[in-house]
């Protein structure tokens, strides 16, 4: 029969698809959260998508493929109301931390309100979350969790400290997880791309089109850590875990 | 029954979009070396079943022509031969126009500790491991055989970076072909040609299994974090990155070793 004849294309959507996975990603109000959920979700995944905005990510859950996705509207970083989060989200069998805000400051202007803010936005929150989620016995074995870290942890650049900081802890905290949950065949993943093309980037668009000369492929697109994502929540990543995978588009460090 | 069968899947047109359609890789063709055992033999199985024209190469031939009748779709082509001979290495240049790909995954491991790993040793995994991968890529871009928006991706190892006992001579080599590699993308990101590698841990293949008792694969599948890794576990890596999914990524070390690297400093 034509219907059951395999194809390349149900090949690809079976070993690197979602189908049957549910999946908790943060940051999907916008950019490159917004759009690895749509991805996530045409690959089969009912996702759990949470943000700050009520309105934007209404228009996410809207715009996604499939159905039985559902919204949750939270501040992350309200320790007290984390817990909920994880409560309210329920089972999943992957999580995506994009949740993240920029921390730029030359080291000498740094404040220690701004550092605490960053550290607790792109550290405290997705560990503190990930935690919950774990002690609830929410991540089911087999599943698969990213970090959203940078390139700017693994190569240095000037008035960056704060970000820099915090998304190199999500690298050393990844480790130990990895090795604790590795018994349950639970991988932990983190990714470091270098500058992603989104509204937040691009605010500044001289600045922009400057540094944009130095990727030989490009600046990324919120498409290409969509699919980075795929591969690591799916199943086709079996056995990797603790790995740091660098996207950077050849990125050439001056 | 089955009149209302075939009215339902007419009627349910095909989602537009999945999310998987850039790992899929029809309209390419790949060369794929060490293609008779092991991870070359996952990595041509799986390319094919993606939809990859697919040139293989390996040195048995009966081997190799199993492999070739086990690959999905028609027109993949196999050629034998060592690859540390400029017969073989011209051969698999010319059985295409262009490659959209390259999985360079022919490699030979031999241990011996520092003070055996004498010159004899050092060549042999140097001309295997570095050399033959360097002289063949070379000759790829010289004889512009690569198409824009290709994708080389070779298979290096975990030990290149956790270089463990009696790994003098191997892990060298690795070493050496990952910083070929790294150099290769740089000059040639701008053609869009993109090169990466692959930096398995123990993967239960002939190849070790060669070594006999230097490894035991048991042990070392209890070392590792997530237990024994197949090859079938390192092949969607290397389609990931052969794949236009990955298209933003070059320079990159995807390292699949079931967590056995995270307890070591690298």
């Amino acid at each position: 029969m034509v219907d059951n004849e395999i194809t390349p294309e149900l090949v690809a959507a079976t070993l690197f698809g979602l189908a049957g996975k549910t999946i908790l990603i943060t940051g999907a109000s916008k950019g490159l959260g917004q759009e690895t959920a749509k991805y996530l979700a045409a690959a089969g995944a009912k996702l759990v998508i949470c943000g700050r905005d009520q309105q934007r990510l209404d228009e996410t859950l809207k715009s996604l493929l499939g159905s039985g996705h559902r919204s949750i509207i939270a501040e992350l970083t309200d320790m007290d109301k984390l817990m909920n989060v994880a409560v309210e989200c329920g089972k999943v069998d992957g999580v995506v931390h994009c949740a993240g805000i920029r921390g730029l400051s030359p080291m000498k202007l740094v404040s220690e309100t701004h550092l605490s803010e960053v550290m607790a936005t792109n550290y405290t929150s997705p560990v503190m979350l990930t935690r919950h989620l774990l002690a609830k016995q929410l991540i089911t074995n087999g599943g698969s969790i990213i970090f959203m870290s940078s390139v700017a942890a693994l190569s240095g650049t000037v008035g960056v400290g704060p970000y820099a900081g915090s998304k190199a802890a999500l690298i050393g905290v990844m480790r130990p997880m990895a090795l604790e949950l590795a018994r349950r065949k639970i991988r932990v993943n983190t990714l470091c791309p270098a500058l992603v093309e989104t509204t937040l980037t691009t605010e500044d668009r001289p600045w922009f089109d400057e540094i944009s000369k130095r990727y030989p492929l490009g600046v990324g697109q919120p498409a290409d850590i969509a699919q980075a994502c795929l591969y690591l929540l799916s199943d086709a990543s079996r056995v990797v875990t603790g790995t740091v995978f660098a996207m950077d588009g050849g990125l050439e460090y001056a | 029954m089955s009149d209302t069968s075939i009215v339902n899947t007419s009627s349910v047109s095909a989602p537009a979009f999945n999310g998987t359609e850039n790992f899929v890789l029809e309209g390419r063709t790949i060369l794929v070396t060490g293609a008779s055992s092991g991870i070359g033999k996952a990595v041509a199985i799986l390319c094919a079943s993606l939809g990859a024209t697919l040139v293989i190469n390996g040195r048995s031939a009966e081997r190799l022509q199993a492999v070739l009748d086990q690959l999905y779709g028609t027109d993949h082509q196999m050629i034998i031969g060592d690859l540390t001979e400029v017969d073989t290495r011209e051969a698999l240049i010319e059985a295409a126009p262009l490659y959209d790909g390259l999985a360079y995954c022919a490699g030979a491991a031999s241990l011996a500790p520092v003070r055996m790993a004498n010159e004899k040793h050092l060549q042999q995994m140097l001309s295997v491991n570095y050399l033959a991968p360097a002289n063949l890529t070379q000759r790829l871009l010289y004889k512009k055989k690569l198409n824009t928006g290709a994708s080389l991706v070779y298979v290096t190892a975990l030990a290149s970076r956790a270089c463990p006992s009696a790994s003098a001579g191997y892990a060298a080599s690795k070493a050496a072909l990952e910083s070929y590699i790294r150099t290769l993308a740089l000059e040639h990101g701008k053609q869009n040609i993109r090169a990466t590698y692959v930096a398995p841990g123990y993967v239960d293949t002939p190849m070790l299994e060669s070594l006999g008792t230097m490894i035991d694969m048991d042990k070392q599948s209890e070392l590792t974090p997530m237990g024994k890794i197949e090859s079938t576990d390192i092949a969607p890596g290397v389609v990931y990155l052969l794949s236009p999914a990955s298209r933003w990524v070059t320079r990159s070390i995807l390292t699949i070793d079931g967590g056995l690297s995270i307890a070591m400093r690298l």
